[in-house]
Order: structure tokens, then sequence, then C-alpha cells
């Protein structure tokens, strides 16, 4: 049986960046730069609607 | 009638053993056959729980991790909102740390400021050299405490160091310096002025 593994590959790579932005957010808080905190704690926050896509698209796909 | 008595209750007896004759081949019918209706002898191997870890559970798990992640920024993210409205920083009272006279070169003092839960530590680093600094970790905010003998700031809990003079971290896990405290001599005393803010 063959597979698609797109979706599994798509979504490591969505949990890999949240791992990120969360490190760099923290990072960025305490060195004060309130600014880059709030983008990345944004990109963060869309890109669970976009895990979400990503699973419906690849939920019954063969 | 006599005789037709006797039929009937010939009969009705011949009806009962009928009975009995039915029920005991449907007995021996249902005894007889598989007790289910496949025949490919699979239904004692348990689906559910292969399912459990197959590629849509799998990617399901992946989308919760992702929305964890998503709610575990939003705190950072709303204390970074409140300090983008809190404005510049507001100047910290002086504070006095201690009298010159008590502190031996080479030793160290602590206090707390600004708060009173932001622990920190003066160094007389040579006769007239002080340097301080709030000495919660910039790992994971252990205290930090000043060694004489190995002339730098040591962390207990993962070995992180830093350096007196200038509060960078020369070794373990922090990345970040120690945030200074600014000082003031006057009158024989050591006051503390303010918290330096990082540059980068
Ligand atoms: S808390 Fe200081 S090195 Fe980890």
């Amino acid at each position: 049986m063959k597979r698609s593994w797109r979706g599994v590959i798509l979504l490591c790579i969505v949990l890999f960046l949240n791992i990120i932005c969360t490190q760099k957010a923290v990072n960025a808080y305490y060195f004060e730069h309130y600014r880059s905190v709030i983008m990345y704690a944004l990109f963060n926050i869309l890109l669970f609607p976009a895990a979400y896509l990503i699973y419906r698209r690849e939920r019954d796909v063969r | 009638m006599d005789k037709d008595q006797d039929q009937e209750v010939q009969c009705a007896e011949c009806v009962k053993q009928k009975h009995i004759q039915n029920l005991q081949q449907k007995q021996q019918r249902k005894n007889d056959q598989i007790p289910f209706e496949e025949n490919n002898y699979t239904h004692n191997i348990r689906k559910g729980d292969e399912r459990l870890l197959d590629r849509r559970a799998f990617m399901k798990t992946m989308v919760g991790a992702a929305g964890v992640f998503a709610v575990s920024t939003l705190p950072w993210g709303a204390l970074a909102v409140k300090g983008l409205a809190g404005g510049g920083h507001q100047d910290d009272p002086p504070l006095r740390i201690t009298d010159i006279a008590d502190l031996p070169v080479g030793e160290a003092a602590k206090f707390a400021y600004p708060g009173k839960h932001d622990s920190a530590l003066l160094i007389r680093l040579s006769e007239n050299e002080y340097k301080a600094y709030q000495n919660a970790c910039t790992h994971l905010k252990c205290p930090v405490f000043w060694s004489k003998e190995k002339d730098e700031l040591v962390c207990p809990c993962h070995h992180g160091a830093f350096d007196a003079r200038t509060g960078k971290p020369t070794a373990g896990p922090p990345q970040r310096p120690l945030p200074e405290v600014l000082l003031r001599q006057e009158g024989g005393a050591v006051y503390a002025t303010g918290v330096k803010h990082y540059e980068t």
C-alpha cells in the first residue's frame, strides 16, 4: 500500500516552526524587544489554523 | 365419542412431541454453527488499538501540539503588549546598598533592587571597582553567587558562569548577560540607581 506522507511532513515542519517561534518569543521578551515578541506570538497562533487546514486536506488522502 | 376423545388426547401428545423435537433440532443447529457470521477467523484481532498510532492519529497529535504552542505564547504576547504600553522605563528610586567599610575587596553583598524580590549582588572587584547584577540566572532563574576563587559569578543549577566585569555568560547554558545594576558612590556608601537595559 502506497501512502501519502505529505501531511505528516508538513505538520512536522509546522511544529518545528512552532518550537522556534516560542523560543524566539521568550528570548526576545527578556531582551525587551516587545515588538518581535508580538510578531512571534502572532505567527505561532496563525500556525495552529494552518496545521488544522493541513490536517483537513491530508486526512483522507490514502 | 370415546374414541374421538382418545384421538384428541393422542394428537395433543404428538403435537407436544413434535414441538420438543423441533426445539431439539433448533438447538442442535445452533450448536453446530460457527458463532460468527464471518468465516475468516479475524474477529479476535483488535483493530482499535492499532488505529491509535496510525498516520491520521499522528497528524491529529501534531495539530494538538501546534495548538498548545499557540496558546503557550499568548501570555508572552500579553506581557509584551503590557511592556509596550508601559512605555519607556520609569526610573527606579535609588537604594542604599551598603557602606564601603563593610565590604572588603573581593567580597559580595546581597541586596534586592528594584523590587524587593529582584535579588541582586554587589561585588567589590578591587579597591575602587564595584559591579552589581541582578543575580537570577538568565537560564532558568537560579540564584547566581559570587565565587571569589573562580573570580566569576557561578550558577549552581547547571554550572553556568558569568564574567563579573561585564555580566556576560562565559560557560554553561545561559545566553543572555545578567542585567547590570547601575551604581553610585556617595558619602562612604554604595547606592543602586537603576537597572541597565539590554542594548542589543
Ligand atoms: S539556571 Fe543557571 S545555569 Fe541553568
